[in-house]
């Protein structure tokens, strides 16, 4: 399409996490969005959820810094109860037709105040509380949400459907913001591309009748059980019993509710995230109640994601939750005091009953019909369980183009590989998009920043409820009345949460008005949310820096539940401390820098390529570094995808793709060996093979150093021949070696490496890779006897469907957990394979022509030297960590950094293009920038008292400090130190260091730390009159 | 070591009655020893063998570690021999949805009654059936102690077919070694017309003497109509009813007298049951349905009542629709259910609802509700709710029921076999629900469900139930039409 005619604007349908982290994706990289929301605020599932596995983070926590980020981006237009009737046009430019459905509240006018709902005569069911409690006819989903604006339920409103009554809502409320003749409204919207983030809904366990839901009270849902433990929920975080409030005592989970299923519903494909979410509900209240017994019962732990293996077997050992693989028929009532009763059989075969208080159902996710519909409408094609049809090698592409897709819409996912999708999508959308980037979007001018040296300070302090996390605990009121009393405070007040985007507005309205120049917030950690406060202060004019955190919540609240008085007390010398520290705190100036517009990447699998070739298509300069003299990496031993794509075919394609790329310069039999500067401008050295050094400059890195596979030493490998690893028989395979050829019996055995104590993670692609195996061998010869000797299948999400057609087809499943591993050994007739059978518990015997090992995948060894080099973490296994496991699956918290592909988890090439993709995203957005603005928490050095010793250049881990001469006025050579601004990253290693108080973080100095140690001890500080 | 225990406490533990461990430890199926205290002294190693008969998990353990459920290891039970897994020569099956689909989830067997009863379950039969280990499946009584309830088809994820693998494996059995009583109840159907090889001159004499007995009592102008040409319904019977109970069929007569029916009854082959179902007999199963086709045909007929006996209906359903699938064509079929609820949607019969007072449930029964749905896309839940009701006021809904009631326990030929132990065994939840019901009248369509559970289960888990067959409830509730005065 010729350039004039695309249109630098794309819209994002849906407003869940994915979709979010799309749209801001593609609005810092230069294009504008509108995010279309079908409900009346974005947020999707997240805010729903108590807490997220493996971290245990608070959802709504580590969500709202998301929704306010969106909330007021100027470029992103969110367009809430809104739905999409159609598409024309094409990649480039494509004209929406939007359907807007009226709130009947002017959200220009509504300002939440809560009377219309306070006093509305109405009841429903909350949907967003899983019908457990009831919300009114005028309505907020959540209290946290974007936008915070009053809707009307238009099917429960009295008024709506019958003019003339009630109306109550009209008239009470202050602002008039009331309207019930509003209309929908319908609107030609014209971008350039689209994502799809349509999401997913839960199985509705009514369908089946055998569960008892919706017949015998103490079933619930797992996503009621998620309200009941939220802290914010209706029960204020009290479980239970449904029936009649009794406390619980003992939970089950049953696994694959609507999932794994073709009798009770048509979902045949596992939802991938219940084993997980199950096993996270069942420690929050183990958390909450140690004494609860807690059973899951299941068919396949499907624990295969970074960490997950860990946390399964933190809950079994740690927590006591005990695993049970049965899967239950149904549930009967026991007694007619609302227990249940469960049938099972063990797992060593006997009939148990097991009585129970509370049943939860681990309901799958499916695409709602809604999605079905719109994709059907807009014409691209779908899975036959009805997700978004996709390629591996192309996995946020529909059929169509110019329409992208992400998150659950492309099968269930968790969170990470939700906000991955959309990462993704936003970086397929900016290689589309490239020619007109930054046509769309606005800047808005920054405001005018007061100059607040000369005045007296004057602080306002903040003191956040976080719902119940707070103030369940901590006398809140109490600590608000003493902060009061401090010194200087001319602002208090309680925030029910503080970091909701009405209280940013609020925020700066009181900033305004009271006059206050600084502030202190008391609520959680300024690790995730100071970013937000910050950029709050600079919209009411006040420099960005001139705030302090305390943290009441994750130091204070959570650790001292048990002690609500200590708490409090707690509370006040943590805010009396941040406001004597932010009372010395002063004005500092961002540093701004100029962004090497170039990546270099290193790695030259799959994930570097993908991540390369985006990049170069954005637009930009790639360095693609690649040890050994040819491209691929781990993917040339790799034969098809799991829907049978063929590998060989499409990694010749891309590596053709790469080599002819203009803007991407490959070095072969390279390693990088030396780095300095910073995110924006880094210069690395690189070492080649002719072992020459070569010195490249760039803003950005991107890490897909891939992992390496591991040699086994158990199953007799490499003493008969007959044993392989699974990559030496992919070749036996493809070249028909005799032992292939005239093999009759094939054993496979999995989990060799892996999941073990040495190695206590999943492989994860291994089972799919045996199946797959399995069935071509089955195919070629139908009466070949094909073994899978494995631990749990984990054929995850639509996965499933290559097991189920292993098993159609005859290839034999036997489980060795219960029972231990195979023996192996030489036999007259071949490899004598001896395994217990874990439903007959009975010993067999295989007589084996070839046995298969699904050997591990490893870390690979030079990711300790990249992570010394970089500065970054790597985890226990050996890959690199993220910064944050959910929404930051490809950063780290060095900036300007990303990591792709193997070398953060072992994972299948889909999930590494996407990966690599989203990481592409992460530097793309940072080279839109052209400009960067560095944190100025710098160490600076005071003249007068360096003596230019030198001992802090030692100690200094970034090299930011150096010795410098120089003539004094005296015309003296005088030593001291000089530091690097854009090296130094603030540790205050050196200010720790220097004998003579010579140098000093901003942010930290003497004065400020000196303040806040003072305050600390001060216990009796002087009250004076509140305000 | 000694296990001291009270029957109450073994018979919670068991899910079964104090009666049935009294009748254990009367026959010597648990030896026990009367102590003081009510309690009885029962050796460890019996009370394991009865935790093993029945697949239960021993409450205690000699090792004092009741709760851990030990593994069987390679290393300390030499009992176990290995089973050397090869291609199959004579598979029992070929479509994988046999058992090949199976996901050992264990669904089934957490469903069915009897798993763990000598040590197998339904996922044990499936994975036997799986791995080739067809000598042993087809010497296993287990697949005769199933009742072929088919709960556990239901409950199954994947959709395994596990009543045909089940048939399969008893059509396979040596016929010498199928129960006695079914055997030889096919072999005289075969031969004489009827599974009790009742003589054709004492059936005729014993429907015209119960029919002069109707005219006598009730009807005045009541001729039992036998071999007549045209009627409308041709009406074949359970032979046990004139066996065992005769008066049992003037039942229906009255009804059809009520109705104004045509119908007639064959004089011979006249055999309603099939107990072929049961046997796995595939031909006989054919032979009885093709000679009621003949039957129909031979009087003209239009239509055909199967007795008030699940399999029977299901057997006969499952024929036609199998090899003669043109005379469901021909003419209809009906259930108990269907010609009662047209009886009465037409009006041409009218039920007194205040006879019948004490609490009622319905039992439904597994061949005409879930096997049917499964089979053929239609369970008889709705209708038999609707009649029941119509007689009885103060009903009860059992806690499981419809698709999810637990069959009776004398299933698939059980009530036949000679394994009454374990009949009784299975019908402990049924029993229990009942008993949780508080219901005092139960309702039923099928044969082998009453007499399971008005005799047996009523007895052994002291029920205190009256049971009546639907049809029996139906004649018993019928108003009387007054004769119109001419």
């Amino acid at each position: 399409m010729p350039e004039e005619l695309m249109i630098g604007a794309v819209m994002v349908i849906g407003g869940g996490i994915s979709g979010m982290q799309a749209a801001l994706d593609i609005a810092d990289s230069g294009f504008f969005v509108y995010l279309v929301e079908k409900t009346g605020a974005i947020g999707g599932a997240m805010p729903q959820y108590n807490k997220v596995f493996p971290t245990n983070d608070c959802s709504m926590c580590i969500i709202a810094p998301k929704l306010v980020e969106c909330g007021r981006h100027p470029n992103i237009s969110i367009m809430t109860l809104s739905r999409v009737l159609d598409i024309s046009g094409q990649a480039g430019n494509f004209t929406v037709r939007v359907q807007e459905n009226p709130r009947y509240v002017d959200p220009g006018k509504c300002i939440a105040c809560g009377q219309c709902s306070a006093h509305c005569p109405k009841s429903v069911d909350d949907s967003f509380n899983s019908n457990i409690a009831k919300r009114k006819a005028i309505y907020i989903k959540y209290p946290q949400a974007v936008p915070l604006k009053y809707q009307i339920d238009p099917e429960a409103c009295l008024r709506l459907n019958q003019p003339g009554t009630c109306g109550i809502c009209a008239e009470i409320c202050p602002p008039g913001a009331i309207n019930f003749d509003e209309q929908a409204k319908e609107r030609d919207i014209r971008v350039g591309a689209l994502v799809m983030a349509l999401g997913f809904q839960t199985f509705d366990p009514t369908k089946g009748k055998v569960w008892g839901y919706g017949v015998y009270p103490n079933v619930i849902t797992s996503l009621q059980f998620e309200r009941y433990l939220a802290p914010n929920g209706p029960t204020d975080g009290i479980l239970a019993r449904p029936s009649d409030g009794k406390p619980v005592k003992k939970i089950a989970f049953l696994q694959c509710i609507g999932s794994r299923d073709k009798n009770h519903c048509n979902n045949e494909y596992c939802s991938a995230v219940c084993c997980m979410y199950a096993i996270k509900e069942a420690i929050m209240a183990k958390e909450v109640n140690p004494e609860l017994d807690i059973s899951i019962f299941y068919m396949d732990m499907r624990a295969s994601g970074k960490e997950f293996d860990r946390y399964y077997e933190q809950a079994r050992n740690e927590y006591g939750i005990k695993f049970i693989r049965s899967r239950i028929h149904g549930v009967e009532p026991r007694g007619n005091q609302g227990d249940l009763l469960l049938h099972y059989i063990s797992p060593q075969g006997k009939q148990i009953e097991k009585t129970l208080d509370l049943v939860v159902l681990s309901v799958g996710l499916e695409t709602p019909d809604s999605a079905v519909r719109l994709a059907e409408k807009i014409g691209i094609h779908m899975t036959p369980d009805r997700f978004a049809s996709i390629s591996a090698f192309m996995p946020v592409h529909t059929s169509k183009n110019g329409v992208f897709t992400c998150g659950a819409f492309n099968g269930p996912r968790d969170i990470p590989q939700a906000v991955i999708g959309g990462s993704a999508a936003a970086a397929s959308v900016s290689a589309l998009l490239a020619p007109v980037r930054h046509t769309r979007t606005r800047t808005l001018p920054p405001p005018v920043e007061q100059d607040v040296r000369l005045q007296e300070p004057r602080i306002g302090v903040f003191i956040c409820h976080c719902g119940t996390n707070i103030a369940g605990v901590i006398d809140v009121e109490e600590v608000a009345a003493y902060a009061a009393t401090l010194p200087q405070v001319v602002h208090v007040e309680r925030n029910l949460f503080t970091c909701a985007q009405d209280t940013q507005d609020h925020m700066v309205q009181q900033i305004r008005e009271s006059g206050i120049n600084r502030i202190v917030v008391a609520a959680c950690t300024p690790r995730t949310h100071e970013p937000l406060f910050r950029k709050t202060l600079k919209s009411a004019g006040i420099n960005e820096y001139l705030i302090e955190m305390a943290n009441i919540r994750n130091q204070n609240a959570w650790v001292h539940n048990q002690e609500p008085d200590t708490a409090t007390r707690k509370a006040k010398d943590l805010v009396r401390m941040a406001v004597a520290k932010v009372a010395t705190q002063t004005a500092l100036k961002p540093l701004r820098i100029r962004i090497a517009p170039s990546a270099l990447i290193i790695g030259g699998g799959v994930a570097g390529m993908t991540a390369a070739l985006n990049l170069a298509h954005q637009g930009y300069q790639v360095h693609l570094v690649e040890k050994t003299a040819q491209l691929g990496g781990n993917a040339l031993h790799l034969f098809q995808t799991w829907n049978g794509e063929h590998v060989p075919r499409f990694l010749q394609a891309l590596g053709e793709e790469v080599r002819a790329c203009f803007n991407i310069e490959v070095f072969y039999k390279t390693t990088v060996s030396a780095v300095t500067g910073h995110v924006g401008n880094f210069t690395t050295t690189l070492r080649t093979g002719q072992n020459r050094k070569h010195t490249i400059e760039h803003g950005t890195i991107i890490i897909t150093t891939g992992a390496k596979r591991y040699i086994p030493e158990e199953f007799e490998y490499g003493k008969i021949p007959k044993v392989v690893a699974s990559i030496e028989f992919d070749k036996l395979h493809m070249h028909n070696e005799i032992r292939v050829a005239n093999g009759k019996s094939f054993v496979f055995i999995q989990c060799v490496g892996s999941r073990n104590q040495e190695r206590p993670y999943c492989s994860k692609s291994c089972c799919t890779h045996s199946i797959q195996s399995a069935i071509k061998l089955k195919k070629e010869v139908p009466s070949r006897q094909i073994y899978i000797l494995y631990r749990e299948i984990r054929t995850y999400g639509q996965r499933e469907r290559i097991y189920n057609q292993a098993r159609e087809l005859g290839i034999i499943f036997i489980n060795y957990e219960l029972h231990g591993p195979p023996k192996i050994s030489q036999n007259d007739n071949g490899v004598l394979v001896e395994v217990w059978d874990h439903v007959l518990h009975r010993p067999l015997e295989i007589i084996a022509d070839v046995v298969i090992l699904a050997a591990a995948t490893l870390a690979s060894p030079e990711a300790v030297e990249l992570a010394n080099l970089f500065k970054l973490p790597l985890n226990a296994d050996g890959f690199f960590q993220e910064a944050h496991a959910k929404l930051r699956p490809v950063e780290f918290n060095v900036d300007g950094i990303f990591v792709a592909g193997l070398a953060h988890y072992p994972k299948p090439l889909e999930e590494s293009i996407s990966q690599a993709l989203a990481a592409a995203a992460k530097a793309g957005r940072l080279l839109a920038r052209k400009e960067i603005a560095l944190e100025p928490n710098t160490a600076l050095v005071d003249l007068v008292r360096c003596d230019g010793c030198g001992l802090c250049i030692e100690v200094c881990p970034y090299q930011a400090i150096r010795l410098v001469e120089y003539e004094n006025e005296a015309g003296l050579a005088v030593k001291t130190v000089a530091i690097d601004q854009v090296l130094c990253k603030g540790c205050g290693i050196c200010q720790g260091t220097c004998p003579k108080r010579g140098v000093t973080v901003a942010g930290f100095t003497y004065d400020q730390i000196e303040a806040q140690i003072d305050a600390a001890l001060c216990e009796a500080l002087q009250p004076r009159e509140p305000l | 070591m000694i296990y001291e225990v009270k029957v109450n406490e073994l018979a919670e533990e068991f899910g079964v009655h104090r009666n049935t461990i009294r009748n254990w430890i009367n026959s010597g199926t648990l030896p026990a020893q009367e102590g003081p205290g009510r309690r009885y002294q029962i050796q460890w190693e019996d009370y394991k063998r009865l935790c093993n008969k029945y697949g239960r998990k021993p409450r205690i353990s000699p090792q004092q570690n009741g709760t851990n459920e030990s593994n069987p290891t390679r290393s300390n039970d030499a009992t176990f021999t290995s089973v050397r897994l090869h291609p199959q020569a004579n598979p029992l099956y070929t479509s994988p949805a046999l058992a090949d689909i199976c996901l050992t989830c264990g669904s089934c067997a957490g469903a069915c009654p009897i798993s763990g009863v000598d040590d197998l379950d339904p996922r044990k039969i499936i994975r036997m059936a799986f791995l080739g280990m067809n000598e042993e499946l087809l010497a296993s009584d287990w697949p005769w102690k199933c009742t072929m309830c088919g709960k556990c088809e239901t409950v199954c994820p994947m959709n395994v077919e596990i009543l045909q693998l089940m048939r399969r494996i008893r059509s396979r059995r040596d016929r010498t070694k199928v129960p006695v009583a079914i055997q030889k109840g096919v072999v005289t159907c075969l031969e004489k017309g009827n599974n009790l090889g009742i003589p054709k001159d004492d059936f005729i004499l014993l429907l015209k003497g119960l029919g002069e007995e109707l005219a006598q009592s009730a009807y005045p102008d009541f001729v039992t109509p036998i071999d007549v040409r045209g009627a409308r319904l041709l009406v074949t019977v359970n032979s046990k009813e004139p066996f065992a109970e005769p008066e049992s069929l003037s039942w229906w007569w009255k009804i059809f007298h009520a109705a104004g029916e045509s119908w007639t009854i064959s004089s011979e082959n006249w055999e309603g049951a099939n107990w072929a179902l049961f046997s796995g007999d595939y031909s006989a199963m054919r032979t009885i349905v093709k000679r009621i086709i003949e039957n129909i045909e031979r009087l003209n007929c239009q239509a055909l009542l199967l007795p008030e006996c699940g399999h029977a209906y299901y057997a006969t359903r499952y024929a036609l629709e199998r090899w003669f699938p043109e005379s469901l064509q021909q003419f209809k079929i009906y259930t108990v259910f269907d010609l009662l609820l047209e009886y009465v949607e037409e009006k041409r019969i009218s039920l007194d609802p205040t006879l019948h007072n004490k609490l009622t449930t319905f039992h439904d029964a597994c061949n005409y509700g879930r096997k049917s749905l499964k089979t053929f896309g239609h369970g008889y839940f709705e209708e038999a709710r609707t009649l029941t009701r119509a007689c009885c006021r103060n009903f009860v809904e059992l806690a499981s029921n419809r698709e999810e009631s637990y069959c009776c326990g004398a299933g698939g030929g059980a009530w036949a076999s000679p394994f009454a132990a374990e009949r009784v065994y299975h019908g402990r939840i049924k029993a229990r629900q009942i008993s949780d019901s508080g219901a005092k009248l139960v309702v039923t369509s099928c044969q082998n469900c009453k007499d399971q559970l008005g005799i047996s289960l009523n007895r052994e888990f002291n029920l205190d139930i009256e049971v009546q067959y639907l049809w029996e409830l139906v004649a018993n509730s019928l108003v009387k039409k007054e004769e119109p005065q001419s």
